[in-house]
């Protein structure tokens, strides 16, 4: 019994000391620049959804945020690496990636749509795609979503490193799947004939990944606390407000 | 939207040139240094040194058998797996690892063929008056199998600098790198890409300059 206790004192002792990023290094984010709104470039600057409540997060937590853009694809290679501390990407929680990665508290709630060219009668949800050729992005979850479905094989997925919604609108696939969120807000704002098929049809919850180590885990945690902190003062909420309308922060 | 969006493509063009110089140190610096290493290479190959030559082959057949994108998650995102301190490479230095070893490969056989599509002769004559190996190849032949490889040494240079374009995958924004997140901010694919496209050009075409002017200077000797 007290060799229990030592041992767990001792066990608590080392954790407390692992070692963690200094308090003044910089967190180093990656992020593809390339995900509207959620990070994107306009005139040489980063901006989006995930760069301000990085940015915020940054600022409770008093650190720099250090961005690393990079296609998507790389962005995880960059985290196993060591090149970066996490991914503020929306990336979502899935059983694959907690095997390798421990996860923040999620910050966005949201769920998988689906999105053809504007007029399209044949797909009108999801239960349409049997047959039909659909665009994921590279890398991205929505491709195991798709998999999951009972007629899979069915479905021809074409995944994409960028510009899915362009292939889209030329009809060069018959739809893309990517989170309901950014789906609108792909057709609000942008020039494509686009538009949503149906209701969502998965719930996905996005968080930040970080590396399975003393070091990730503490990181983790004080990303925790601050995002719990943003929350409670609102930060969090209008925050999405501005981008998206309504606050996505929230299940 | 169908009409060409003129001013963002205007607006976009000081944005993208800030870009232009990494790209063409990129290019610039694995030039210099897979020019070096593919000499010595086809010095290596064209002298039959053994041990050396085997070596050679064996990294030219694996590097000119790979795709260069392959090379460059290896070097980037493979070795710090093995290595954990290799994470100092960063995606520069890896960029850079990857297309001098890619091309220095391509370029020591096109190097190789100059070498010895020089005449006999002229060997046969450097040795007789009692020249050594190393003096025969700095006086009398590489000068003379430089005339025959620039051509192709300079497609190589054009190759690569479009193969900096690849860099963005391992995090280095260059030109391609920038023009891919504006064009996701913009959604003016067309435009953003056309303005990239018409800078690699330019660039290119000023090589292509330069390379007819080399030209007519290596060849002055042989005009009459």
């Amino acid at each position: 019994m007290k060799a229990l206790l030592i041992n767990m004192l001792l066990t608590t002792a080392l954790l407390a000391s692992a070692p963690s990023l200094a308090q003044d290094d910089p967190l180093r984010v990656g992020m593809s620049g390339q995900y509207f709104p959620f990070t994107f470039v306009e005139q040489d600057k980063l901006k989006g959804f995930d760069v301000d409540v990085m940015n915020a997060i940054g600022e409770e937590m008093g650190r720099d945020i250090q961005y690393e853009t990079a296609n998507f694809s790389g962005l995880f290679g960059m985290l196993e690496s060591g090149r970066i501390d996490t991914v503020a990407n929306q990336i979502t929680i899935t059983e694959e990636r907690q095997k390798a990665y421990v996860f923040s508290d999620p910050y966005v709630y949201d769920g998988a749509q689906v999105v053809t060219k504007k007029g399209n009668t044949e797909v009108e949800g999801v239960e349409d795609l049997k047959g039909k050729t659909v665009a994921v992005n590279l890398g991205s979850n929505f491709e195991d979503l798709l998999q999951e479905l009972p007629y899979a094989d069915q479905i021809d997925i074409k995944t994409y490193e960028s510009n899915l919604e362009r292939d889209t609108a030329l009809g060069r696939v018959d739809a893309f799947v990517m989170d309901r969120v950014s789906a609108s807000q792909i057709i609000k704002e942008k020039p494509l004939p686009l538009e949503l098929a149906g209701p969502t049809f998965s719930q996905i919850t996005n968080a930040y990944p970080f590396r399975d180590t003393e070091a990730g885990r503490a990181l983790r945690d004080e990303v925790n606390e601050a995002l719990a902190a943003l929350r409670d003062d609102g930060t969090l909420a209008s925050i999405s407000e501005k981008w998206f309308g309504t606050d996505i922060t929230r299940p | 939207m169908d009409v060409l969006n003129v001013d963002y493509m205007l607006g976009l063009v000081p944005v993208l040139l800030r870009y232009l110089p990494l790209t063409l140190q990129l290019a610039g610096t694995g030039m210099v240094l897979a020019l070096i290493l593919a000499c010595l290479f086809a010095v290596i190959r064209v002298l039959r040194i053994p041990v050396l030559n085997q070596l050679t082959i064996v990294f030219i057949s694996f590097f000119r058998g790979t795709p260069l994108l392959v090379q460059l998650f290896l070097f980037y995102y493979g070795l710090p797996q093995l290595v954990s301190a290799l994470t100092v490479i960063d995606g520069v230095t890896a960029t850079i690892m990857g297309l001098t070893m890619h091309f220095s490969a391509y370029m020591a056989e096109s190097i190789r063929a100059a070498i010895v599509g020089v005449d006999r002769s002229q060997t046969e004559a450097a040795l007789s008056i009692g020249m050594t190996n190393g003096q025969m190849m700095r006086r009398i032949v590489l000068p003379q199998a430089t005339r025959v490889a620039l051509p192709t040494l300079m497609n190589y240079f054009i190759d690569m600098i479009k193969a900096t374009s690849l860099a963005f995958t391992l995090g280095v924004t260059e030109l391609m790198g920038a023009t891919q997140k504006e064009a996701s901010g913009s959604f003016l694919y067309f435009e953003a890409f056309i303005v990239a496209a018409i800078m690699y050009w330019v660039v290119v075409e000023l090589l292509s300059k330069l390379q007819n002017h080399l030209e007519i200077r290596l060849n002055k000797a042989y005009s009459r």
